[in-house]
């Protein structure tokens, strides 16, 4: 474990010197002049100029990119080039919406995901077993912008069939009213974890319906369990890694939801951030949000790993093989 | 081929995918010549129209005409996920190539650099190339094509190794193959079925990124017809024209499930172990060019559903 451990680090700290180089790379050589950009059209060579020095573009690429990552690794993410302010500062309040957002929205998907797809495993009649089937491939296949539009036009304060929760703005006192926060947050979270959660479904189906035909649970059926005890007990436990790793993979694809939902609820978090900072081609914010969204995504696929790891009893005690995936 | 799409034409899924990607294809097609309303036509007296006969789904914030707008898009996602699918499907076979390198140095650092790089969400590598691009359809693909291929790389990994160490290919070595052809030759035939399916859903996972990136702003820039723009001019008026948001909406779900059940159903028709039809006209194929004792097309193709069968086996 130990062994693995470092090697997952080591793996982990690569692949965040990579990215950071990619994108630090794909921010300067691409074509297309920021410093120009920013400037606006006509803009005489001299602002231009000035520009490019506050941002720092005229220092040799080896020493923008070491400022930046010193900076990055001490805390401080740069100044935002259009409002001069400290990028941590306001990274550090929208993190305190997407970080609970993206949480919640796991929360729905996996209380949705997980018990969903065990009864559609279990499901003996094939009109349930292709109902739910169908079920999880169209819910998957919802656009993270609709599935958000919809519940707006269901249940939004307001304007909504059912008039329940409040689907535009985070309050500005934020989390000192948990109440009032929280409710802001279940419609995004909802519109993102129904289609994480139809994928996890499919993926917890397949995944017990294998566990169903292996023997294992028939084992459980003879020692005088019922079907449903010895597939939750044994096979749920036994299919429980991969689940974990399918998870971790989902997770990846959540932050579109997020992001979307976040413009789409006008919620003032980071991805709403992000966005601004690239259409504004704000360079400094733009690479430290990236490479902090990006550490943040490095880490849960760590995280993965790690618990994957730890529960898979193949691992228990046993040298170090491969896994094919 | 003729027997796989049968096969597939059997299916209620199948059924259903295949006719909703012809109609996309041909409605596709048309626009580029035709649609009911020129796109570019507006008409400021007309907007936000209810149905009618002259506007069959209505009419938009600048008189445009809803369905024509969403005939056009159809052209423009299916441009997109051909070129998403292409550039994954060539990116993920060079990376499997370099996985199953008989050099491991090589094999060894791009398996490293699939598993650092694959927890990296689409849309980050998106917002990266947007900065510099700006908006732009090379956006969508690129990170489509990207992200995908390393997925692709990941799930077909297991099952080209296998097909690497089997006895066929050992034998194909030591008669002086070179690993290129055996690549292509025995380890692309061996893969085909989880490659479709693979391919299949990234296809519909790039019709909904388009939506989501589009809708960010860093998708197909405004101006270009496309789902994600439809979906997008409608959420501003949602409270008041709820209607126009149901449409493009539909399209890009109708399509997105065409496209998973698409690769289910093709999956269970290519592989002679779930499909006794193939099995039975791949057995009958091989004795007619056994008997003929010529390799045509159609030998060809039942060497490369044998190798399909096998490596599943194997891997059984």
């Amino acid at each position: 474990m130990a062994k693995f451990l470092v090697r997952r680090l080591v793996l982990f700290i690569l692949a965040l010197m990579g990215i950071s180089l990619l994108i630090f790379l794909a921010l300067r050589i691409l074509p297309g002049d920021v410093a120009a950009v920013m400037a606006g059209l006509d803009a005489p060579p001299a602002r231009v100029d000035r520009l490019r020095r506050q941002m720092g573009l005229d220092r040799s690429y080896p020493r923008q990119y070491l400022d930046w990552i010193s900076g990055f690794l001490q805390g401080d993410l740069g100044r935002s080039i259009l409002t001069n302010r400290p990028i941590a500062s306001q990274v550090g309040v929208r993190a305190q919406i997407t970080f609970p957002l993206i949480l919640l929205g796991l929360g729905v998907a996996l209380l949705l995901g997980i018990p969903l797809g065990c009864a559609a495993a279990l499901a003996r009649s094939p009109r349930m077993q292709s109902f739910s089937h169908m079920a999880a491939i169209v819910g998957g296949s919802v656009p993270a912008l609709w599935s958000g539009l919809l519940l707006i036009m269901l249940f939004a304060k307001g304007s909504g069939l059912i008039g329940l929760l409040p689907s535009q703005g985070f309050p500005a006192f934020g989390w000192a009213q948990p109440g009032q926060a929280l409710s802001a947050l279940i419609l995004p979270a909802l519109s993102t974890g129904i289609i994480v959660g139809a994928g996890i479904m499919r993926y917890t189906r397949s995944l017990l319906g294998d566990m169903l035909s292996s023997g294992y649970v028939d084992m459980g059926m003879a020692c005088g369990m019922t079907r449903t005890q010895a597939a939750l007990r044994i096979g749920l436990r036994l299919a429980s890694p991969q689940l974990v790793s399918v998870i971790g993979l989902t997770m990846a694809e959540m932050i579109t939801g997020v992001m979307v939902s976040e413009n789409l609820f006008a919620l003032p978090g980071l991805g709403s951030m992000l966005i601004t900072d690239v259409g504004n081609r704000d360079l400094p914010a733009v690479q430290s949000e990236l490479l902090l969204l990006a550490a943040f995504f490095l880490f849960l696929g760590l995280l993965v790993d790690v618990i994957h790891r730890l529960i898979d009893p193949r691992f228990r005690g046993a040298a170090r093989q491969e896994v094919a995936a | 081929m003729r027997v796989v799409l049968s096969s597939m034409w059997r299916t209620a899924s199948g059924r259903y995918s295949m006719t909703v990607l012809a109609i996309w294809i041909l409605v596709s097609l048309i626009s580029r010549f035709w649609t009911p309303v020129p796109i570019w036509t507006t008409d400021g007296y007309r907007i936000w129209q209810a149905p009618s006969r002259a506007h069959l789904l209505g009419t938009d914030g600048t008189g445009a005409d809803i369905l024509s707008w969403l005939m056009a898009g159809s052209a423009t996602n299916l441009a997109i996920s051909l070129l998403a699918v292409l550039l994954s499907g060539v990116l993920g076979l060079l990376l499997v190539m370099a996985m199953v390198s008989r050099r491991s140095g090589v094999s060894q650092t791009v398996v490293v650099l699939v598993d650092a790089l694959i927890s990296l969400p689409t849309v980050l590598l998106a917002l990266i190339l947007a900065v510099p691009l700006g908006p732009s359809i090379a956006v969508v693909v690129v990170a489509c094509g990207f992200g995908y291929g390393l997925n692709l790389a990941r799930i077909v990994r297991p099952q080209a190794l296998l097909a690497a160490e089997s006895d066929y290919v050992q034998s194909a070595r030591h008669s002086g193959v070179g690993s290129f052809r055996i690549f292509l030759t025995h380890l692309v035939p061996n893969v085909i079925p989880v490659l479709c399916v693979q391919l299949s859903m990234s296809a519909g996972t790039s019709v909904l990124a388009e939506a989501g990136l589009t809708y960010l702003g860093v998708g197909v820039p405004s101006g270009l017809p496309s789902w994600g723009h439809s979906l997008t001019t409608s959420v501003k008026f949602i409270n008041v024209f709820p209607l126009t948001v149901l449409w493009p909406g539909l399209a890009v779900t109708m399509v997105v499930v065409a496209l998973n059940l698409f690769g289910d159903a093709l999956r269970d028709a290519i592989d002679p172990v779930t499909n006794p039809r193939l099995r039975a006209a791949v057995a009958a194929a091989g004795r007619s060019t056994l008997q003929s004792g010529q390799s045509d097309d159609s030998g060809h193709h039942v060497e490369n559903a044998i190798h399909t069968g096998e490596g599943d086996q194997s891997c059984r």
